[in-house]
């Protein structure tokens, strides 16, 4: 076979890639989205396809494949889903970690979002975070704390107030100077002039604390995002309106900001680190001054943004009930420390 | 009827002499620069107001006197002074703030304090007379020379500039400046560029209607715009209009009816403010 994923129309090949591992199958979802096509009728050739390839050939939505070295590990996925699929080898599994990485209890839609993330094609960025310590006025708030986080994980942590969440939020951010240790977020090392460059990276989505009485709209507050980018009026609001649609907050535009609720308002702060492009979204305390409705609001637009955009998300809160609907992974800081 | 006659007569004569008046150089060069800072000026209003700098205004009013003090011991130009000193202690009170990462409000106090301490050391030393230490505290207008209405145009066109093409930063800034600085925006350097501007705006300020009524163009048209302002942008221009107002009515009302100019532009503009406030409060 002359490419390594081949996908046919009507006996005529429409695509092709020669890449690695699964990157031909989102290059093909990248394809198939961007040409708006359907995929009942493509018949897919494989050069090999494991269970995690299969994930994603479902979830493409392609019902006609043929694989030239199959793992049997495949073959649950296809038959699962009504996949019709011929093979020229079998075998028992295929020497890639990813395949067994999959589990059983994976949904598609679970496995596509974890293979995403793997694979690099989501929004976040890796925070590395090694021995930090912080002190507030002589008081060892952080001690030694270490935190390794892939692009697009997610993490809530909690701990009792005055525990010293939002101090590990604000240093993560460059508002506070730290004591000792390393922060590194992608390739930018908190504080480093490169950092300075490009902090934007970071969203932060703070206490609901804001109380004076400055007239700006919830559209202003969206476009502080764009920070010091300058683009074209137009290419402004198209990125604004972007932003506030994505959560939900677009009809808000006009209005002032201090007259929104409190679930609005952090619909407004999110559509703000998204107009900033931000990798990485740090989010204190979300749910102080939310109603119900406004909590189970923002519990849905988080789990909308892990699995789109899927930048990597850091929220603390000392409400438990609220982040165990969450889903993400959980730790607690403790005497300066996570755990 | 002939006290009507009467009152036309007098009117017409005072509306002659105000124009023969503004025909005089000091005065014209008064009215111009007057327009020119009450148009631009509150500008710093609103940075003071929304950053809550007004303790910092308090210590570029003292500077402003330590540095006419200074200018009339050692009989030098108070303008450029009083400017010098100003921005010398916004120098010193950022990098005091900085590295000793304390409130920029305390150390103003501080600076505050010692400021009005060294100017009536000067004034005591030198044996500066009193009727010119009081021109500090209501200004002289009518001493300018062009080079100063040149500087004051120019700073006014430098300070539209800044808000013009920082305009977007600066709604970030007021906003929240951890958010303004967490989007990217270098916030400290906008800040101090604030706190520069304010300096230089003060000590003309200082220079245009004194220590005492500089709050007529610099706090009262911000305070008068926010009643109806939904946005910076009309924050602004509402600022802008009501300074432009009240400088330039209170400068022809002071010739009208001679009374400082000073007094008369501080009376006008308390008044409009009161008025409004309570058509608003209505």
């Amino acid at each position: 076979m002359e490419h390594s994923l081949i996908v046919r129309s009507s006996d005529q090949i429409i695509f092709t890639s020669d890449q690695h591992w699964l990157y031909p199958l989102f290059e093909l979802e990248d394809y198939l989205e961007q040409k708006n096509l359907t995929t009942q009728d493509l018949i897919l050739t494989d050069k090999i396809a494991g269970k995690a390839a299969a994930c994603l050939i479902v979830r493409l939505g392609i019902k006609q494949c043929h694989i030239e070295l199959l793992s049997e590990r495949a073959i649950p996925v296809f038959k699962l889903h009504g996949i019709s699929f011929t093979y020229d080898h079998l075998v028992d599994h295929i020497q890639c970690r990813t395949e067994d990485l999959i589990s059983d209890k994976m949904s598609i839609d679970d496995a596509w979002l974890f293979l995403r993330k793997r694979a690099g094609r989501v929004q976040g960025l890796s925070v590395k975070i090694d021995k930090l310590s912080v002190r507030i006025e002589d008081k060892l708030v952080i001690n030694q704390l270490d935190l390794e986080m892939g692009r697009g994980e997610q993490l809530v942590i909690h701990g009792a107030n005055g525990v010293g969440k939002t101090t590990f939020l604000r240093a993560i951010l460059g508002l506070i100077p730290v004591s000792e240790g390393v922060i590194k977020v992608g390739d930018y090392l908190v504080g480093s002039n490169l950092w300075k460059q490009f902090r934007s990276v970071i969203g932060y989505v703070h206490q609901e604390t804001i109380k004076n009485n400055f007239p700006i709209s919830a559209g202003e507050v969206v476009q502080i995002g764009l920070g010091t980018t300058s683009v074209s009026k137009s290419e402004n609001e198209y990125r604004i309106e972007v932003a506030m649609r994505r959560t939900g907050s677009f009809h808000l535009v006009n209005q002032p900001y201090l007259t929104l609720s409190g679930g609005e308002k952090q619909r407004v702060s999110l559509a703000r680190c998204l107009c900033q492009n931000a990798r990485v979204f740090l989010m204190d305390e979300p749910t102080s001054f939310l109603d119900p409705q406004g909590r189970e609001d923002l519990l849905l637009l988080l789990h909308e943004l892990s699995r789109n955009e899927a930048p990597t998300m850091i929220l603390v809160s000392h409400e438990q009930n609220w982040t165990g609907q969450l889903d993400w992974p959980r730790k607690e800081l403790k005497g300066g420390k996570l755990c | 009827m002939d006290r009507a006659i009467g009152l036309a007569t007098q009117r017409a004569e005072r509306g002659k002499v105000v124009l023969e008046l503004l025909s005089l150089p000091p005065i014209l060069k008064g009215l111009i620069v007057l327009a020119i800072a009450g148009l631009t000026f509150p500008i710093t209003g609103v940075y003071l107001f929304r950053l809550n700098l007004l303790p910092l205004r308090f210590m570029l009013m003292h500077g402003a006197i330590l540095g006419g003090a200074v200018a009339l011991a050692f009989q030098i130009n108070p303008f450029w002074t009083t400017i010098a000193i100003n921005l010398l202690l916004v120098l010193f009170m950022a990098k005091t703030s900085r590295s000793m990462k304390a409130d920029a409000g305390q150390i103003s106090t501080f600076f505050m304090v010692i400021s009005i301490s060294l100017a009536f050391i000067f004034i005591y030393k030198f044996n500066v007379p009193a009727k010119d230490t009081l021109t500090l505290l209501w200004g002289n207008l009518f001493t300018l020379s062009w080079p100063e209405v040149i500087g004051i145009g120019f700073f006014a066109l430098v300070l539209t500039g800044f808000q013009y093409f920082f305009r977007q930063q600066l709604r970030a800034l007021f906003f929240d400046r951890e958010i303004a600085f967490t989007s990217g925006i270098d916030e400290s350097r906008l800040y101090y560029s604030v706190i520069f501007l304010t300096a230089i705006t003060v000590a003309l300020a200082m220079k245009l209607i004194g220590a005492l009524l500089l709050d007529a163009i610099l706090l009262l048209p911000p305070i008068i715009a926010s009643f109806q302002a939904k946005s910076l942008k009309q924050m602004i221009l509402g600022s802008a209009l009501w300074g432009g107002a009240f400088a330039t009515g209170g400068f022809l009302l002071s010739i009208a009816i001679d009374i400082p100019a000073s007094s008369s532009i501080a009376a006008l503009a308390s008044l409009a403010f009161i008025i409004i406030y309570l058509t608003q409060k209505k």
